[in-house]
């Protein structure tokens, strides 16, 4: 009934709207706009500008500053700071084979694929796609780990010898598991909401999104609790005999952080993989079928690349806060589980305190975040661009 | 929507970060002209201002402004009944201006924390950092000299404990709580045969017990107990290039038998009572906790006395420059400072007042004074205890540490 009497309705609100747009004047969208660039300029903008500032020594934070007098170290800007942070040779392990290849090697190697990425759909209607394609794995694979207990199994592997840049290799791996990982839970759990359940679809949203009521230290707490060495699993499986000694490596561990982080994530990111499966033309599948698709070819020929931007974006939401993570890997990380977000951290409180040094690290972090995003906008883009 | 297409939002994005930038560039520009220079300058204003002031002590609580009196302290040493510590504020909210200048808390997280708070502009009255920051704090400007005559207690805190705050001739520093740093661990577990047969930090680097014990995540003490483990009973605060190195390398070389490197005692705690560690760093209180903890019954719960001696830390009450009200600010210092605060400190918190005078028989828990040798001089001093203080080259020790939990 409710549908019958909307449906009238939608051509004079169009209309409305356009008449109301030919009429008004510019200024009147500059306005509206004006508070938005406000607040981005005062506290996304400035702030950004003085962290630069501080990145480069420019400007300084009086006691850390004191303290760098009293070490001994230089003042003003001889690009110490970030030779520190990305100096030193690469190696990269491919299959167990390594190289050492300068980091200068590694960044432009790096850029050229990204180019290949976002460029990659103009070279040609057939290929593009494969290029794409070919680059993003490529990109994506030394960072892609699974992990196996204790050892992490890894195609291809980044390290190196400057601590820093270690540290955040091992964070992005860290997080881009978590991210993937997050993912294919995600989806098919979108997916059956979204297709398969015809009744209270909101009331099983609202399950699906149930932890996010409780605070997230709860939820990490919960964790060590579900993974301690007396905790449930590890009862569980000595009371029934699996095993005699606790399971170690379930807290305080790498593999704790990212099962962590992914639990933390999955219920948030259904959400935009719900909304972009459920605005999906159902009559297109309708169509496919008619026309003699499979369920998998219309998966993969309509309901994918409609998704995708969904998709991606999801991957992102879980990706871009992992990698800068701090309260995880402090609560259940363990020796081996330190993530670059803690170390950039401690440089501003309770450790180095040096102001110059953390700028230099959240710059490079961000700089690296906004390549990501760069990256992936093609696949932002309504319609799915190359997949 | 259709006036502002893509190429108007980013034109007018542009010219609004133009602007931000230039208006960042024309604040900075007179910072930057004075720089570290604009900074110094105010530091040494205050402390001119402020060192005449303690030439001559002029401060009189009774004709200052009233209002609320801000303590920026640890969390815990408030007044709430249950979890707080009233009987540290007792003596000043009963005496004249309880109510006319209230006392109100905030919490610290650590030391650098506090530090940054108060520099880039926080002003609380008092602060509660430890000794070994006492420097910095003067060195910024941040705090006054304190006047002696509001604190009748003070001398009752031991010459070698006040050294930390007493700079250039004046005081700083009215030192209050003082704890060891040691390790709690569970004597029915752990033995020290293979590392000499006596108690001794190099228990760490023991394989038998890998991922049954944790640490302090502070960079410092991983690089001040493993020179300890280098070099026997030395100070593990002095320590230089080559010492710092061959430290870091035998960090590296316990930490993957540590569990953990935690944040909260509270954690270690909880880790350790429900069997996941067998030993752990812990402040006095700690310890306490654990061997107390009903899940502990029965179980041999030992707070190490290595060979190479324990840690310990001091932290205190300072004077924050900008005060409206120093006199009764210092009156608040004054209540902490007291006998019956020093014993009440042990009896709750478990670790020793700075003040020594008379506090042994105030304490109750006779049990405390035995098991922490409050009653013992000999057991603060080297070789037993090494108390932290400043360390002259705290960013080469601290970046040791940070590269040990990196790698």
């Amino acid at each position: 009934m409710a549908t019958v009497a909307e449906k009238p309705k939608l051509p004079q609100k169009r209309s409305r709207r356009e008449s109301r747009n030919d009429g008004g004047s510019a200024l009147s969208t500059y306005g509206l706009l004006a508070p938005t660039l406000l607040v981005l300029a005062a506290f996304f903008l400035l702030p950004l500008y003085y962290i630069f500032l501080f990145s480069v020594a420019l400007r300084r934070f009086s006691p850390t500053e004191a303290l760098a007098a009293l070490n001994g170290e230089l003042n003003g800007f001889t690009g110490q700071l970030w030779g520190k942070l990305v100096g030193g040779d690469v190696n990269v392990a491919v299959l167990g084979l390594e190289f050492a290849l300068p980091a200068l090697l590694i960044g432009v190697a790096l850029v050229v694929l990204l180019v290949l990425t976002v460029a990659g759909g103009r070279l040609s209607e057939r290929y593009g796609t494969w290029v794409i394609g070919i680059a993003f794995a490529l990109l994506l694979m030394p960072f892609l780990t699974i992990p196996a207990g204790n050892t992490l199994l890894r195609i291809m592997q980044f390290t190196s010898e400057g601590i820093q840049l270690n540290l955040f290799f091992k964070s992005v791996t860290m997080a881009m598991t978590s991210s993937v990982i997050a993912v294919i839970v995600a989806v098919p759990v979108a997916y059956f909401l979204a297709f398969c359940v015809q009744k209270s679809k909101y009331t099983w949203l609202l399950i699906v999104i149930a932890p996010f009521l409780t605070s997230y230290l709860l939820r990490v707490f919960a964790w060590k609790v579900i993974l301690g060495d007396q905790g449930l699993i590890n009862s569980g499986l000595m009371t029934v005999g699996i095993i005699n000694e606790p399971l170690t490596f379930l807290i305080y561990s790498q593999f704790t952080v990212m099962v962590v982080l992914t639990y933390a994530w999955v219920p948030f990111i259904c959400l935009p993989i719900f909304l972009a499966f459920e605005t999906i033309d159902r009559r297109l599948l309708e169509a496919s079928m008619d026309l003699g698709a499979t369920r998998w070819q219309a998966f993969r020929k309509i309901t994918l690349p409609i998704a995708a931007p969904g998709i991606v974006a999801a991957f992102l939401f879980v990706f871009i806060p992992s990698i800068g993570e701090y309260v995880t890997p402090t609560l259940v990380g363990g020796v081996d589980g330190t993530m670059f977000g803690q170390n950039l951290a401690s440089q501003f409180v309770g450790g180095s305190f040096n102001w110059q040094y953390g700028s230099t690290m959240a710059l490079f972090l961000m700089g690296v975040v906004l390549i990501l995003v760069f990256a992936t906008s093609r696949f932002l883009r309504a319609g799915g661009g190359g997949l | 929507m259709r006036h502002l297409d893509r190429k108007g939002f980013l034109a007018l994005s542009g010219t609004t970060g133009l602007a931000a930038f230039m208006a960042a560039c024309g604040g900075s520009s007179s910072d930057s002209s004075g720089g570290g220079d604009s900074a110094a300058a105010d530091a040494t204003e205050t402390a001119d201002a402020t060192s005449t002031a303690a030439a001559a002590p002029t401060v009189d609580p009774a004709s200052e402004p009233g209002g609320p009196i801000e303590i920026f302290t640890w969390a815990g040493y408030d007044n709430d009944p249950e979890a707080g510590a009233p009987w540290m504020w007792s003596q000043y909210e009963e005496g004249p201006y309880g109510t006319d200048s209230p006392l109100k808390w905030t919490f610290l997280e650590d030391d650098t924390q506090a530090l940054s708070k108060v520099a880039s502009g926080y002003s609380p009255d008092i602060v509660h950092p430890c000794a070994m920051w006492i420097p910095q704090w003067k060195d910024g400007g941040l705090i006054q000299p304190l006047d002696l005559s509001l604190l009748p207690d003070y001398q009752g805190i031991p010459e070698a404990v006040r050294a930390g705050g007493e700079i250039d001739g004046q005081t700083w520093f009215v030192p209050f709580d003082v704890g060891f740093s040691s390790l709690t661990y569970d004597a029915d577990a752990i033995d020290f045969d293979e590392v000499g047969g006596e108690e001794t930090w190099r228990i760490l680097l023991d394989q038998r017990f890998a991922g049954k014990m944790s640490f302090f995540s502070d960079p410092t003490s991983i690089i001040g107990f493993s020179h300890l483990m280098n070099e026997g009973a030395v100070d593990p605060n002095v320590l230089d290039t080559a010492q710092i190195a061959a430290a870091k390398e035998t960090a590296l070389q316990w930490k993957p038998n540590m569990r953990n490197y935690w944040t909260s005692q509270t954690d270690a705690v909880n880790d350790f009572v429900n069997g996941n560690l067998l030993a752990t760093y812990t402040w006095p209180d700690g310890y306490w906790r654990i061997k107390n903890d009903p899940k502990m019954e029965g179980r041999n719960i030992k707070y190490m006395q290595p060979k190479e001696g324990r840690g310990a830390w001091v932290c205190g009450m300072v004077l924050s420059a900008n005060t409206m009200q120093p006199g009764r600010a210092q009156l608040a210092i004054a209540s902490a400072n007291t006998p019956e605060a020093a014993a009440a400190l042990t009896d709750n918190f478990q670790f020793a007042g700075a003040q020594k005078d008379g506090v042994i028989e105030l304490i109750q828990d006779k049990a405390l004074i035995k098991a922490f040798d409050i009653d013992n001089p000999a057991a603060w001093e080297p070789p037993n205890t090494w108390f932290e203080h400043s360390i002259p080259n705290y960013r080469e020790v601290i970046a040791a540490g940070e590269e040990v939990k990196a790698s």
